[in-house]
């Protein structure tokens, strides 16, 4: 199957894991002054922070506020690495579950997208490891063009020209590759369907997805939506990519996120930037959001939302990424202040490409350890780079540390941690 | 999206695109219709939109029951039907088990 460049985007596109946008809020240290610092090398200070004003009020209540916003930060922090690994979890499993049930995805076959044209059905390893490497070039040239492409269009406000060709890929993404894994898994399981019914379902799986991803939808539903996508790509990405070469563009594709979004003229980073100097949240059908939405107390009188809610989980979403009129009372009694808090945001390449690693590791592994290894690897990773984005608070790479835990635990569970469980078993020696 | 943060006239407004919408043969565009609006419809207390929510609520709730009366009557009478058919019974077939 040939697979047209308009799916493109949505894996080439924003790998990295962005912070809430506030860009008026200052740092959320305990201490603050409410200056943005000067001396972070980045003149944005994307925080995501609470500005609990210098509460006035006693003067032996400050240091309790200090030590209570400490603790609030904290607990923030956890929230959101929850509110991130929920998701992520979900992608892989619906794409662990599909591999391991329904053989389609699996099974060999002689069709490889055009982006890697050299087969890997050689005699020889070399041939095959110089083909997986021809493959990846081929794969991460393409990759950084359509991403220059879309950066160039996005500067020059190409804005129709994005939105058509986001929506063409979501057209292709929600309604013929649903159609097809749809058909797989009435195979598999050996149902009678009938053409009408299918119509139905995948007309309504489709427009609803078209609905609430790229226009109004209930935050949840869209959530659903992204999460299904994004198995949808990963799942022809195992299906399509030869072995070594899938193997071998994973961990390109990580250097390449690294250097996209870090290095000064990295395409993702000035899309980021752009994004936060006009003041834009970035198109929402290439982003996951958790957005949550945090009242402490009594409501301002000006918000029509319900007072004395303690803590409610509501969807803040797409005009999130403005700056949000971020209530900093000054009045003397602490419960007056309405926080919010944006959320975290994860590209959905990234979903894509994790469920790809897991997914491989589950079609082509041993048995489950090596799929929990990697499973577990990923997550790992996801912490460790959401931890980097409480410290940096600037859009990061969510791919390198992930990939790179979840190559390694493959590759070492696959061939030392396996046998050796395997060898333990087989003489009944329990450790 | 957040129904919270939308003003009413905002939420009448969505509610009923939704539920027009869903006169494009798509009950589940009702069917989130029905559970999104459902809070704003008969929990909240009254506001000068509600009883319009109410109605396109209720309206998508009926069309849904109706929906899924056809589609559950007519996937029985395919799988009860669909050997004894024939050709029909296969050209109708998106997968045919062995």
């Amino acid at each position: 199957m040939n697979v047209s460049d308009s799916d493109d985007d949505l894996y080439n596109e924003r790998t990295a894991l962005v912070p809430a946008e506030n860009p008026t809020v200052p740092s959320y240290r305990p201490d603050a002054d409410f200056s943005p610092p000067e001396d972070t090398p980045t003149a944005r200070v994307a925080a995501r922070g609470r500005p609990r004003p210098g509460v006035a009020g006693g003067g032996g209540s400050d240091q309790e506020a200090d030590a209570e916003e400490e603790e609030l930060t904290l607990k923030y922090g956890a929230k959101h690495v929850i509110m991130l690994f929920v998701p992520v979890t979900l992608c892989m499993v619906v794409v662990v579950a599909t591999i391991k049930s329904v053989s389609f995805y699996t099974e060999k076959t002689d069709q490889q997208l055009i982006y890697t044209p050299f087969t890997e059905n050689t005699s020889s390893v070399g041939r095959r490891l110089l083909n997986s490497v021809l493959n990846t070039i081929i794969m991460i040239s393409v990759i950084v063009v359509m991403t220059i492409f879309l950066v160039v269009l996005y500067k020059y406000r190409c804005y129709k020209f994005i939105h058509g060709w986001l929506i063409l890929s979501s057209l292709m993404l929600l309604f013929w590759f649903s159609f097809m894994y749809l058909g797989e898994v009435f195979k598999t399981y050996n149902l009678a369907m009938d053409y009408p019914t299918v119509a139905m379902m995948i007309w309504n799986f489709g427009a609803v997805g078209m609905i609430c991803i790229h226009w109004k939808g209930p935050l949840q539903l869209q959530q659903a939506y992204l999460i299904l996508i994004s198995a949808l790509m990963a799942l022809v990405f195992i299906k399509y990519l030869p072995e070594w070469s899938a193997w071998v563009i994973l961990g390109a594709i990580s250097v390449y996120d690294l250097v996209a979004v870090l290095s000064p003229k990295g395409p993702l980073r000035m899309l980021v930037e752009t994004a936060q100097e006009r003041n834009e949240p970035i198109f929402p059908a290439l982003i996951y959001s958790s957005a949550m939405m945090w009242t402490v107390g009594m409501a301002s009188p000006a918000d029509p939302a319900d007072a004395q809610r303690s803590e409610t989980d509501e969807e803040a979403e797409q005009n999130g990424l403005r700056a949000e009129p971020h209530s900093r009372r000054q009045t003397a009694p602490p419960e007056d202040e309405l926080e919010e808090d944006r959320g975290v945001k994860l590209g959905l390449g990234d979903f894509i490409f994790y469920s790809v690693l897991v997914g491989k590791a589950a079609a082509t592994g041993g048995d489950w350890n090596t799929t929990l290894a990697c499973f577990v690897a990923i997550l790992i990773g996801l912490c460790l780079t959401l931890l980097l984005l409480a410290i940096f608070k600037k859009a990061l790479p969510a791919l390198p540390i992930s990939i790179t835990f979840g190559l390694v635990f493959y590759f070492s569970t696959d061939f030392l941690v396996q046998p050796f469980m395997d060898n333990l078993a087989a003489h009944q020696f329990y450790i | 999206m957040n129904l919270e943060r939308l003003p009413n006239e905002e939420k009448l407004g969505l509610c009923s695109k939704y539920y027009l919408g869903g006169f494009a043969f798509l009950p589940f565009l009702w069917l989130v219709n029905v559970v999104w609006f459902f809070q704003e419809a008969f929990v909240k207390p009254a506001f000068t939109e509600q009883l319009q929510i109410k109605t396109y609520v209720k309206r998508s709730a009926l069309g849904l029951l109706l929906w899924v009366a056809i589609l559950t009557t007519w996937i029985t009478i395919f799988q009860h039907f669909r050997a004894e058919w024939g050709e029909v019974g296969d050209y109708l077939s998106f997968t045919i088990p062995l």
